[in-house]
């Protein structure tokens, strides 16, 4: 939260304060305006929906919505910095995913061993994200002896290995229920987010956890649904988790480290005749990404306060930060992230989840009710049919929606951005406007630029021609078609 | 210690008793037999155009769904046995064709466009691909209420009804103990293995399917339509996907559902990669590898010598890691085979 505060009124003293910070506002204007936009669309979501009612409801995503897309978001990026950035899919990504919430579940369980019990969560979420880290360089040391499908599927079978063994293991469900269930975590366990040692800024979250931050409440903010305050809350606690999460993988990308990925993307044999021992680099890349994968799944448990097989190590939720990582762009480190809140907020308007939202709501309301009764074919009514196909399949919209981008936009919305304004990414365009010269100016901006133009035109290919392939592919089966 | 004594005890009845063992190694011939039915038609699509169909248990789903449409439209429960098995290879072979005819109407209008692209756009599209196909089967099966227990089609929970009776139990003959079913899924499993293996082999198609994984170019520069057998081969490879449904849908270990799709995509998958990509041979081998060691594994879980009820599935993933570990390309994998992103 206080990140997301400061950047604004930083904004404002920035000439007064020092050269540099001008520059760097510059920089980063683009992420400042995101920022601000998640900052405010709660109360932007509340204003509209109380004002217009059913139509805005079924336009906007929900704030349950957007909050179940920070974590997830968070894990497409993660999945995005090992498999957009190195070019290895780590199609068994749920095992950190999953790691990192079935730690917390457990150390909140004082089921850990060696952790004593009544840690807070952060410690919590600290602990899983490193056991992700070790988890990780186990799996690499031995999957990144391969490549392309065999590394696929290598990573597919250690996180297939954990899913069964997260259903099956009766120690992970002392004297309760089927482990295939979940986990809960204790009643007196109150997962609380913040900065830590500064006591104001801690923010017990979920459902029934605080309303307030810093003593303003947002039960009061809100207008109209003053009872979504304690989901606000947590939206913000658990959004500067993201946040800084993604700031610190949007610098590792853009240090020489993030570089040396997107070599071994590039061309991996190149990376290694210039004198860089790959296999460590990808190892780092797996191990961090396994950290924030880790965090993602904290943040689950930091909202729901429980955890089960099918929504930590199953082989979907892989899936469908693969599905975000297309829409929104692989290989930009945001673009998941959006990708994630298109998803969901098509497969909310087409198939409402849980409840309200959607078009069907919409419909149902401003249909006459003599179409609604109408029968198309057999005792089938439009109502019916509406029921039966807009209800809780959202996965088949999804579907088709990704099938759509594979096809016609396989670089995703942000890599479509990029191309189309000509940038390395989106920020240094922004900045580049907001400087008024050809040249990116400011702080840090100058060699990073250059270095990542190559890597839209190389993204442009890959995507387009897979040319830049056919040298590693040694005429191979793969180039058919015309 | 003691515990550790009665498992030892368990394995020497085992290896003691020829009657056990030969059951044990009769159902690892039957799960093998399903696994071979399950694999070849993913390592055949592999094999000649790289492509990794995600979608392959989603046809598989649909083959079961509609098999037991047809056999209980056609009205198979009541019939003798002899009549039934004429009736189940009927739609065996009709499932077939409909698969054959879905995944050549799929490679002509999506999979085609994307073979310059690098293999992973591929595998995004599949892998999309089936979840659309597996929503809508949920969408159709939840509207129907198939397995509700409101039936608008008089369709019903399609494995239990249309088992035969004589097909249900067990026989003894002399030392030999086997489930019947098992003795179909056998012969269906040598089947379709001989009929892939004649068709690799012995027929002018599988000539140019193997010149195909050999040297695309050279095969298409020596005038053989590559295009046209890539969709043949796809056709082919969907087709086996589907009839593998229709002997699942019988197995008590499978049966129908929706999540068969996903339940027999991922071990389709270990025993390609642990065979080694590409090699219709490598699958086999993999299939009597994965099938026979799950048979003891069951085995082992049933005298009580291991008490984890996930043991198959963890056994199956065991092997894959294992398997690359040990030989990173499989048993009988080609070099440079799938080794590209």
């Amino acid at each position: 939260m206080s990140t997301d505060t400061a950047a604004p009124e930083a904004a404002d003293e920035g000439s007064a304060l020092a050269p540099w910070v001008g520059g760097y506002l510059r920089d980063h204007a683009i992420h400042i305006a995101v920022v601000a936009f998640f900052i405010v669309y709660p109360f932007l979501y509340d204003v509209l929906v109380g004002q217009f009612g059913l139509p805005a409801e079924m336009l906007l995503p929900r704030l349950q919505t957007m909050l179940v897309v920070l974590w997830l978001g968070l894990f497409a990026m993660s999945f995005d910095f090992i498999s957009g950035y190195t070019g290895y899919l780590s199609f068994g990504h749920a095992a950190f995913f999953g790691i990192g919430a079935y730690t917390v579940v457990l150390g909140a369980n004082g089921q850990l061993p060696l952790l004593p019990g009544g840690l807070s969560f952060m410690t919590l979420m600290l602990v899983s994200a490193l056991l992700a880290v070790v988890v990780a360089l186990l799996i690499g040391l031995v999957s990144f002896r391969l490549s392309g499908v065999y590394f696929a599927m290598i990573t597919l079978g250690f996180a297939e290995i954990m899913y069964v063994a997260s259903r099956n293991w009766d120690w992970l469900t002392p004297g309760q229920s089927d482990p295939s269930d979940g986990i809960n975590t204790p009643a007196d366990f109150n997962p609380e987010l913040g900065v830590p040692f500064v006591d104001p800024l801690q923010v017990e979250t979920g459902v029934f956890g605080d309303d307030a931050i810093l003593g303003i409440n947002f039960g009061d903010l809100l207008v109209y649904n003053e009872n979504l305050g304690a989901i606000v809350a947590s939206y913000f606690a658990i959004g500067a988790v993201v946040l800084v999460c993604y700031l610190a993988m949007q610098r590792i990308i853009h240090s020489p480290f993030g570089r040396v990925m997107i070599a071994i993307r590039e061309n991996e044999e190149r990376a290694k005749a210039i004198g860089y021992d790959t296999f460590k680099f990808k190892l780092g890349a797996f191990m961090i990404s396994a950290f924030f994968g880790a965090v993602a799944g904290a943040l689950l448990v930091a909202y729901r306060g429980s955890v089960n097989p099918d929504a930590a190590f199953f082989f979907l939720v892989t899936g469908f930060a693969l599905v975000a990582a297309i829409i929104g762009g692989l290989g930009t480190l945001a673009g998941p992230f959006f990708g994630y809140i298109f998803l969901e907020g098509i497969e909310e308007f087409l198939a409402r989840g849980g409840s309200g939202g959607g078009l069907q709501p919409f419909l149902e309301e401003f249909l006459p009710g003599g179409i609604l009764e109408m029968t198309i074919g057999g005792d089938l009514t439009i109502s019916g049919a509406l029921d039966a196909f807009m209800t809780g399949h959202g996965e088949f919209y999804a579907g088709i929606i990704f099938v759509i981008f594979v096809l016609y936009v396989p670089i995703g919305i942000l890599g479509t951005l990029r191309l189309r304004l000509g940038a390395d990414s989106v920020a240094t365009y922004v900045s580049r406007r907001l400087g008024g010269s050809t040249g990116t100016g400011g702080s840090g901006g100058g060699g990073k630029s250059a270095a990542a133009e190559s890597t839209t035109a190389a993204e442009s290919v890959t995507a387009e021609g897979g040319e830049e392939d056919a040298p590693r592919e040694g005429g191979g089966p793969a180039e058919g078609g015309e | 210690m003691i515990e550790h004594l009665l498992i030892l005890g368990d394995l020497l009845d085992l290896f003691t008793s020829p009657s056990r063992l030969i059951a044990v190694l009769i159902e690892g011939l039957a799960k093998a037999s399903l696994y071979v039915m399950i694999a070849s038609g993913l390592t055949l699509i592999f094999g000649l155009m790289d492509v990794i169909n995600f979608a392959h248990g989603a046809f598989t789903m649909y083959g079961a769904y509609m098999a037991g449409g047809l056999i209980l439209a056609v009205g198979a429960a009541e019939m003798g046995l002899a009549m039934v098995v004429v009736v189940f290879l009927l739609v065996m072979l009709t499932i077939f064709l409909v698969l054959a005819l879905i995944g050549t109407v799929m490679e002509v209008s999506l999979v085609r466009r994307l073979y310059e692209y690098p293999p992973i756009f591929q595998i995004l599209l599949t892998f999309g691909i089936a979840i659309t196909l597996e929503e809508f089967m949920r969408m159709f099966v939840e509207f129907q209420g198939i397995n509700n227990g409101q039936y608008r089609f008089g369709w019903e929970t399609p494995r239990l009804e249309t088992v035969p009776t004589a097909l249900r139990g067990a026989t003894d003959i002399g030392l030999i103990r086997f489930e019947n079913i098992h003795v179909l899924e056998i012969l269906l499993g040598v089947v379709t293995v001989v009929a892939i293996w004649t068709f690799l082999n012995r027929t002018r198609y599988g000539l140019f399917v193997r010149a195909g994984v050999e040297d695309e170019e050279m095969a298409a520069a020596l005038g053989i339509n590559v295009k046209q057998t890539f969709t043949v081969v796809f056709a082919i490879g969907s087709g086996i996907a589907g009839a593998a449904g229709v002997i699942l849908m019988w197995d008590p270990l499978w049966s129908v559902s929706v999540p068969l799709a996903l339940a027999v995509l991922l071990p389709a998958f270990v025993i390609v990669i642990v065979g080694g990509l590409g090699s219709f041979k490598g699958t086999v081998v993999a299939s009597l590898l994965v099938g026979m060691i799950d048979a003891f594994g069951t085995w082992a879980f049933q005298t009580g010598a291991i008490t984890f009820t996930g043991i198959d599935d963890l056994m199956i993933f065991g092997i894959l890691v294992v398997m690359l570990i040990l030989q990173p390309r499989g048993l009988f994998g080609v070099e440079g085979q799938g080794d590209h992103g």
